[in-house]
């Protein structure tokens, strides 16, 4: 992980954490870029991220992507435009890639993240009728027959 | 330190500002005057473990809050005051009913934001997941709005029993009006919870027997470990919380029926009434839900969601209300203030400008015309805007006054103690006016367009008055095109800082012609500029069919709560019904007007109707000239979802 430019003074060393992901693989962070996550912060007020963190639910890929987002968002003088256009494709990935990272800011607490990821959702759910969403989510019905005349029923208003 | 025996008797007395200390004593720091609390005692607590006295809340205790905010049961209530100036508001008092329920003793918890009450224990670093944090985060907006919250949240005894907490949070204010402090009043009763319960409380009810996939949290001391089963449909991985509270509550209304139809845990979630708040609040905004509130008590916010985009249940009534405006007048100015209607100035007899102000309070059991009281009003006048902000408060801009046109700023808090008309000096003023439209944007910026000036010239300005500035300055919003000149148009919100102006008597080379065509303008552009709305007639299913709505002046305009404008009345020339309402949604990719057919009597007066929203959902109509007279004392309602008091359908 390389870590980004900072203006703090090059005789001070930053501070790093390291975070292991699932599968054993390990990651460093600027502490700076780790306080993003309310879950890492109240670690390290703890002083409990000296040790490497382990993060039982997130993958290396997953995590890999994580820390990406967090450095990049810690960067200092980054132009609000270029930033949204960064997001944007951070977001421009598969489903489950974008499920898991919900679930990863989730559980760490990155706010931002977790809002652009499920913006993302909500922006796909958008304006779609039942059929399609289930399409792109691959989602099974489990309603019978008669339930399924009746929702449609129920929400025809919707499709008007 | 502890307060000494005699700053003891000082504090009953004067309602000191006092300031925790984290030895948890407390100590006098600021000298200003804060309103007492009178009866109840600042809890001064002396080491020795004395009783401190009885700080039960006494019946008649004078507090400064609105009358009505909370009610006082007769079992002692736990009491906390938090400080609404420092960060994260601090708890500065709690009394000894709060420290008996929680376990906390006062010195644990002064300092502290009162969320501690959410961790399960002492050593807890965050809230215990059982913790509904859609009610949280209703806390945090209400909080950061200055509002009052009421509602139930899930706290935890210092030994790590659940409570329930019923919980209301007022907000104290200043003479400047800003909140000092927060006082909450709770009420305890025993949680019963499973705390090993795995979902989302709110949601209870999420199937075990689901063959669909689940996310099971296992709440450890450590970071929280989830097991996945296998790996299906993506969106069902995540928790109840993330997709309801950060996925659905994202939706229109609309999109919320089309997911909820899904599969059966989304559409469990849709139903929760928590969500469609949100759904509605997100789509809507707060003020707008805000006023709708009472309507869900019958309805619930679903099926309100569904009455507003349909206008299913959409139907015309008159309405008789007693008092008069006296002396009668035209060409008065209206709106609504929450659920009263609000009248000033007007044309009486022999062109005589009028200055005094009138209230029909609609929440009264027989609503009747009061004149209001005032110690001073503006001058005279008539051709004049009425805006409502902020909920009580009211604006009067321009309009014709004894010595000719005006163009000043008048504001009134129908909710002060002694109401009172204040000139606000707005720097340069636009020019004078009257016959102008205007519109209130975000609860307190005042827009104003068009008009008629000296000389009878015809004006396409557009300015800006931002009230909630200590300094008010009237901006003019420079745009490369405008409207052509005109008066007697409409300008209407939508979208939170969109207008729609529509309508008029407007410029048409040397000839001033009824206008039929409507323009928007975005406030939150970085250079609004104001568009012709190109809107086609389409035809559509439904009791909605396309028609453009004929040219006019001195119409109607409302503003729905889904972002829909509806046009009717108005000077029309030819033959048109004056009585035809028209909607239109500018939002839509390709806007067209549509027709809608509500049943029962509507108003026949054709113009200088005036109109307010109450409640969000009541269109009134009152005013209008009959050719001989103008009425007042017989409103019409144009109802645009199932009224409490009727059967809903």
């Amino acid at each position: 992980m390389s870590s980004s430019s900072s203006s703090s003074s090059p005789s001070c060393p930053k501070k790093m954490i390291t975070l292991k992901s699932s599968d054993g693989e390990t990651f460093e962070i600027e502490e700076i870029a780790a306080l993003q996550s309310k879950t890492l912060e109240s670690m390290i007020d703890e002083n409990c991220a000296s040790t490497p963190v382990p993060l039982p639910n997130i993958t290396g890929k997953i995590l890999a992507k994580v820390v990406e987002y967090c450095t990049k968002h810690a960067e200092v003088g980054a132009d609000a435009e270029s930033l949204r256009a960064w997001d944007a494709e951070f977001v421009s990935v598969d489903h489950p890639t974008l499920f898991d990272y919900i679930l990863a800011a989730n559980f760490l607490e990155i706010p931002t993240l977790l809002n652009l990821a499920c913006q993302s959702v909500a922006d796909m759910v958008k304006g779609k009728t039942p059929d399609e969403i289930h399409k792109i989510f691959n989602i099974k019905s489990t309603f019978t027959p008669e339930e399924e005349e009746e929702l449609r029923r129920e929400n025809q208003w919707a499709f008007d | 330190m502890a307060a000494s025996k005699e700053e003891e008797e000082h504090l009953k007395g004067s309602g000191k500002r006092l300031k925790c200390s984290k030895a948890g004593r407390y100590r006098v720091v600021a000298e200003e005057d804060v309103a007492p609390f009178e009866g109840e005692e600042y809890g001064v607590e002396e080491d020795d473990g004395d009783d401190v006295g009885d700080e039960q809340l006494e019946e008649d205790t004078e507090l400064p809050l609105k009358p009505g905010l909370f009610f006082y049961p007769l079992t002692p209530t736990s009491f906390v005051v938090s400080d609404a100036l420092e960060l994260d508001f601090p708890i500065i008092y709690v009394n000894t009913v709060f420290e008996s329920f929680t376990g906390y003793r006062a010195d644990e918890a002064l300092g502290r934001n009162c969320r501690f009450l959410q961790y399960r224990d002492p050593r807890a670093q965050r809230r215990h997941p059982l913790v509904d944090p859609v009610v949280v985060s209703e806390i945090r907006r209400c909080l950061e709005q200055g509002l009052e919250f009421q509602g139930e949240l899930l706290n935890f005894r210092k030994d790590g029993t659940p409570l329930v907490n019923r919980l209301k949070l007022a907000p104290i204010h200043d003479d400047d009006g800003i909140v000092t402090h927060v006082i909450g009043i709770q009420i305890f009763s025993e949680a019963k919870i499973d705390l090993n319960c795995i979902s989302y409380p709110v949601f209870k009810e999420t199937y075990e027997n689901e063959c669909e996939q689940t996310t099971v949290y296992t709440p450890t001391d450590g970071p929280l470990s989830f097991v996945q089963h296998q790996e299906m449909c993506g969106i069902l991985q995540l928790s109840d919380e993330v997709l309801a509270h950060n996925i659905l509550s994202r939706l229109t209304p609309r999109d919320v029926a089309s997911i909820g139809s899904v599969c059966r845990r989304i559409r469990h979630l849709t139903k929760n009434e928590h969500l469609r708040k949100m759904v509605c609040q997100n789509a809507w905004g707060r003020d707008v839900t805000g006023a709708l509130e009472r309507m869900t008590e019958k309805l619930g916010w679903g099926r309100l969601a569904r009455e507003l985009t349909t206008l299913e249940a959409v139907c015309w009534r008159k309405l008789m209300v007693g008092g008069a405006v006296e002396p009668s007048r035209c060409n008065f100015s209206a709106c609504a203030a929450g659920n009263r209607l609000v009248l000033f100035g007007g044309e009486g007899v022999n062109m005589q400008p009028m200055d005094d102000t009138f209230v029909l309070n609609l929440d009264a059991a027989n609503p009747e015309w009061r004149r209001v009281s005032v110690e001073s009003s503006p001058p005279g006048r008539w051709g004049h805007t009425l805006s409502c902000l902020n909920g009580s408060w009211l604006v009067v801009f321009g309009g014709c006054g004894r010595q000719g046109l005006l163009n000043d700023v008048y504001v009134l808090d129908l909710d002060a103690k002694h109401p009172t008309w204040k000139e606000v000096l707005g720097g340069t003023p636009p020019l004078p006016r009257s016959w102008h439209s205007s519109c209130t944007v975000e609860g307190s910026k005042l827009v104003v367009s068009g008009g008629c000036t000296d000389a009878g010239v015809l004006l396409s300005d557009t300015y800006l008055l931002d009230l909630t500035t200590d300094k008010p300055t009237w901006k003019e919003i420079p745009t490369s095109w405008a409207p052509p000149s005109r008066l007697g148009h409409s300008l209407s919100v939508y979208g939170r800082t969109k207008l729609l102006m529509f309508g008029g008597l407007a410029k048409s080379g040397h000839l001033r012609l009824r206008s039929g065509e409507a323009y928007t303008i975005d406030l939150d552009d970085e250079e609004p500029q104001w568009r012709q709305l190109e809107c086609s007639a389409l035809n559509s299913i439904g009791s909605q069919s396309a028609v453009v709505p004929p040219p006019r002046l001195d119409h109607v305009a409302v503003s729905m709560p889904c972002g829909r404008i509806l046009i009717f009345g108005g000077s029309i020339a030819g033959l048109h019904s004056p009585s035809q309402v028209f909607l239109l949604d500018p939002s839509e990719e390709k806007p067209s007007w549509r027709i809608l057919n509500a049943p029962g009597q509507p108003p026949k007066y054709a113009w200088g109707h005036s109109t307010c929203v109450v409640g969000g959902t009541r269109v009134l109509v009152l005013g209008g000239h009959t050719g001989e007279e103008w009425i007042l004392n017989e409103l019409h309602e144009l109802c645009l979802a199932s009224r409490q008091d009727m059967d809903a359908a």
